[in-house]
């Protein structure tokens, strides 16, 4: 199999609530423009370009090729990607096939989401909008909680259950939430491209009223204006034209059914168990050679939209058995100067452009391998193996990209 | 290319407004395959789906889409453009080596659901474009018909008589949605006009379908099936967004695209080595632009092939056997379909729309205002 | 004349419009259920192959991948999988009265559904505890002819 490696990143200057001084071809193309930058790279460089977002959330649609322009994709190979949450990974899995595949030698992935310009209740609503309408049609209480329905959760919606399950298998308490949220904003805290970089403390987090029990408001993602943008290339072409390199050696995706909104056809999957997790992370390690991510796995990006999934991902991707996680966090083994830093970057905790979401996860890790992250949250020990990680859709979508500083075969 | 892949077989299924629920069109059509091919859905490494959010309403169309379509735990992703980019995607995925037997499907319930005409209103620069309301699907189109016309000097009847051929093959095709055994260009003239030159006749009918295909490499292809069609070459190319900065009569795009998948087809004389293409052209005048385009006739000829029937089923360059885009035309979907007709073809499925002999094939798809974005592959009998 | 790039940036709007949307769903499961529990029943499907029990009742069973239509009937009691407790609404205002619901499994079923539970102190929920649904006195074959779970 060809070997294909992260050459570079670029992120739009920042991340934050609304960019109100570009649109969004321009909020994008600040992020390949990064790109370029960052790797000393052209346009003539770029052989192919993926391109990924949730576009229900700005009502644009195919917005891909509005920005052709602005992306310097004109004569060149295009393609879009949409997988839900996990669209910025599924569009870096794209790039990483459209070279492992032989056809293509450099190619550049782009993700992003300006939320501030759409209305994310409805691109959110959308999700379930027929299936919703029938329920209510025979008589589910949208709001009210009276009959048998499939809405719950309150404003975190199935999270809280998924938290509370996780609290409850894992043997950790509603404080060890409080207190890897408080880990994560703290390392946002030192990472410029982050969008909420308070640095945060356990009780800062704790004065944070409950919305749905055991989740907090001070446990839930931000929404965020952004783009990332990351540019992979052959065994070859790395050797040709980078200085670094972070090689992908692993990749894997399952989908389950759709664990919540799918009432009308019976709910089977549990939002707790989180089983595609298990096949996805299991079919990347198999190909990166890991055989115990546990003891092979130095770093780890999570996509986590609510706090306790951090913990909870640890346990399902194998790097730490269950119930373990929270004693992890205990020890400090979770901190950036720890064994198994998780987060360095705040994770979609911290940040959350959703269309570039689960791509910010494999952009941190190679940014760490290569050392050369701006700011202060670069994981101080060597890393040779990372695991990044995307989750989406009805709590159904799981991505994984394992990547390491060194090619798969010698 | 550096594996042997192959389509396996191919299924479709395509009306004009379905009375079933979407879902449920695709687990009949999906199982069907599995079925005819005989295999389960645990035979298949990964899926990669299809469809648009816009057109099925849905924010994040494939949610309900992978248990449908046989993908419940299981390996699958999603492209959201036309079916010939997902069809890419497979084939590169299958390449990788990561992959040796992939299902692609593509769906769209366009025409129940959601007009097409709107979709693609949705597609528009939201800032601008959208708020001045002047340009739409229509418009655009049909200032792409003019500026072929005025470039050739070719009469809005040449488009009128590509149309009545297409309708008049669209009858030979079981799947058609809309079709004329005999029509002519009075016909496509006679029909209202819905954006001058364009006519009823002569412009996409809306269309609920879906399309599916397992895709294998190599070995794992002639187990599967005696009649493997084999992925010679591929490649897709984007134009500006802006159509005032193109050459509406030309498509630069189509002809990159084109050129990539000769490329590594071995294919130096388009004209002559291929058998029968399927273009996607949502309108007649498309046809033309994205054949010439891609170098099977000449710039500017469509007079010449209309009245010289050389893209009629029996003549030197059948373009569209099927009817194309005017017979059925699934949004999303159907640069699939055009994938699928062509495997009808070179598998010698196509019943009476047969080109005796066809050996190589060249399927199109496109997306985006006046064919902004085109992708080409070309399949073929041979192997290696 | 040298052209200059503006600062202003203007905002203007367009809408999305999802309602003018035509869906077709599959309702059969649903008229089964609802039409059961106007008995003060709730039935499903069972696959016969994995013998998994749908609630409400999908036309296929999406493990084997078959056609599906054997209707079951299963139990009025289950056990909770998991629960939440509402506090606040989205802005972090605190709710007048906690709610306390729960993903319900309910016995004979695959599938879970969300149910509010009444008659207890949050503090005492736990997950595996089991739980009734009380009916409303005349059901009209809805999904609201459950009023409320309570702990047994």
């Amino acid at each position: 199999m060809r070997n294909v490696g992260i050459i570079g990143v670029g992120y739009t200057p920042v991340f934050v609530s609304k960019r109100k001084d570009v649109n969004i071809p321009e909020m994008i193309s600040e992020a390949v423009d990064a790109a370029f930058r960052n790797t000393k790279l052209t346009p003539d460089d770029i052989d192919a370009i993926t391109f990924g977002n949730m576009q229900t959330f700005e009502g644009v649609n195919m917005p891909h090729l509005w920005a052709a322009d602005h992306m310097r994709a004109l004569d060149k190979p295009y393609m879009r990607i949409a997988t839900g949450g996990t669209t910025g990974m599924s569009t870096l899995h794209s790039a990483y096939y459209h070279v492992a595949s032989g056809l293509h030698d450099v190619v550049m992935a782009i993700t992003w989401e300006k939320q501030s310009e759409g209305d994310s209740q409805v691109g959110l609503s959308g999700i379930v909008m027929p299936e919703a309408m029938v329920m209510v049609q025979h008589g589910m209480d949208l709001f009210g909680g009276k009959g048998m329905g499939a809405m719950g959760g309150g404003s975190t919606g199935a999270a809280a259950y998924q938290a509370m399950s996780y609290l409850h298998h894992s043997g950790a308490d509603p404080e060890h939430i409080d207190k890897m949220a408080a880990l994560e904003r703290s390392n946002a805290a030192l990472n410029p491209y982050a969008h909420l970089r308070k640095k945060t403390s356990v009780a800062d987090i704790q004065a944070t009223p409950f919305i749905s029990w055991p989740l907090r408001f001070g446990h839930t993602c931000p929404t965020s204006d952004g783009a990332t943008v990351a540019i992979v290339a052959s065994e070859e072409m790395v050797e040709k034209l980078a200085d670094s390199v972070a090689w992908i050696n692993g990749v894997g995706c399952a989908t389950s059914d759709p664990a919540t909104g799918n009432f009308i056809e019976g709910q089977i999957t549990d939002p707790a168990e989180q089983e595609p997790a298990k096949m996805a992370s299991a079919k990347a390690y198999a190909m990166a050679g890991i055989k115990d991510p546990s003891k092979e796995i130095d770093m780890a990006e999570l996509y986590n939209g609510f706090a306790h999934q951090s913990l909870m991902w640890l346990e399902k991707l194998g790097l730490c058995k269950q119930g373990e996680a929270h004693k992890m966090l205990d020890a400090g083994a979770l901190n950036i100067d720890g064994e198994l830093p998780t987060n360095a970057s705040g994770g979609v905790f911290s940040t959350n452009a959703i269309g570039a979401s689960a791509m910010n996860r494999p952009a941190e890790a190679a940014l760490q391998i290569m050392r050369k992250i701006e700011g202060g949250h670069q994981i101080p020990k060597k890393i040779k193996n990372a695991v990044s990680h995307g989750w989406g859709g009805m709590f159904q979508y799981v991505t994984v990209t394992v990547l390491g500083d060194e090619p798969r075969h010698g | 290319m550096q594996r042997d892949i192959a389509i396996v077989a191919q299924a479709q299924v395509m009306t004009d407004s379905i009375d079933i629920p979407r879902e449920r069109m695709l687990f009949d059509l999906v199982k069907g395959l599995f079925d005819k091919v005989g295999i389960t859905r645990h035979d298949i490494d990964g899926f990669v789906l299809n469809s648009n959010d816009f057109e099925v309403g849905h924010t994040i169309a494939n949610v309900f889409e992978d248990t449908p379509c046989g993908a419940y735990m299981k390996d699958e992703t999603h492209v959201e453009a036309d079916g010939m980019w997902a069809a890419q995607y497979t084939t590169m995925r299958l390449l990788s080596g990561n992959y040796d037997t992939a299902l692609v499907v593509g769906n769209s319930a366009g025409s129940s659901t959601f007009r097409p005409y709107l979709v693609m209103d949705y597609q528009l620069n939201p800032t601008y474009d959208r708020q001045l309301g002047i340009l739409n699907e229509l418009s655009t189109a049909a200032l792409q018909a003019k500026a072929y016309m005025a470039k050739y000097g070719v009469e809005e009847d040449e488009f009128n008589e590509i149309a009545a051929r297409l309708l008049r093959n669209a009858a030979l095709n079981p799947y058609a949605v809309r079709s004329k055994a005999d029509a002519t260009a009075g016909d496509v003239l006679a029909s209202d006009y819905l954006y001058e030159p364009l006519h009823e006749l002569s412009c996409y009918p809306f269309t609920d379908g879906a399309c599916a295909m397992i895709l294998a490499s190599g070995d794992r292809a002639k187990e599967l099936t005696d009649k493997p069609v084999w992925i010679k070459g591929m490649g897709n190319s984007v134009d500006t967004y802006y159509v005032g900065e193109r050459d509406l009569a030309t498509s630069k795009s189509a002809r990159m695209a084109g050129e990539r998948a000769y490329k590594l087809a071995g294919i130096s004389d388009p004209a002559k080595q291929i058998d029968v293409a399927e273009v996607s052209a949502k309108f007649a005048h498309q046809e033309p632009i994205i054949s010439e385009a891609l170098g099977l006739f000449e710039e500017g000829s469509a007079g010449k092939v209309a009245g010289e029937g050389l893209a009629d089923l029996g003549g030197s360059m059948p373009v569209c056997p099927s009817g194309g885009g005017l017979g059925a035309y699934v949004f999303t979907a159907n640069g699939l379909v055009r994938v699928a007709e062509c495997v009808r073809q070179l598998k010698g499925e196509a019943g009476e729309a047969q080109v005796s002999g066809a050996k190589t094939a060249l399927a199109h798809g496109q997306d985006g205002f006046c064919a902004q974005h085109n992708a080409v592959m070309v399949l073929s009998t041979e192997e290696g | 004349m040298t052209f200059e790039m503006g600062e202003e940036t203007r905002e203007v709007q367009g809408t999305w419009d999802i309602s003018t949307y035509n869906y077709l769903v599959n309702g059969a499961g649903m008229k089964l259920l609802v039409d059961s529990m106007k008995e003060k029943k709730i039935r499903g499907i069972k696959c016969p192959q994995c013998e998994t029990v749908y609630v409400p009742g999908p036309t296929f069973c999406r493990k084997c991948y078959i056609d599906i239509d054997e209707v079951v009937e299963i139990g009025e009691t289950g056990v909770v999988m998991s629960y939440a407790v509402e506090m606040a609404d989205v802005r972090g205002n605190p709710l007048e009265e906690f709610r306390l619901t729960a993903m319900i499994k309910l016995d004979g079923a695959d599938t879970w559904i969300i149910g509010t539970i009444s008659g207890m102190d949050w503090q005492d929920a736990s997950i595996g505890m089991r739980v009734k649904a009380i009916w409303v006195d005349e059901p009209a074959g809805s999904l609201a002819d459950i009023d409320r779970f309570e702990p047994i």
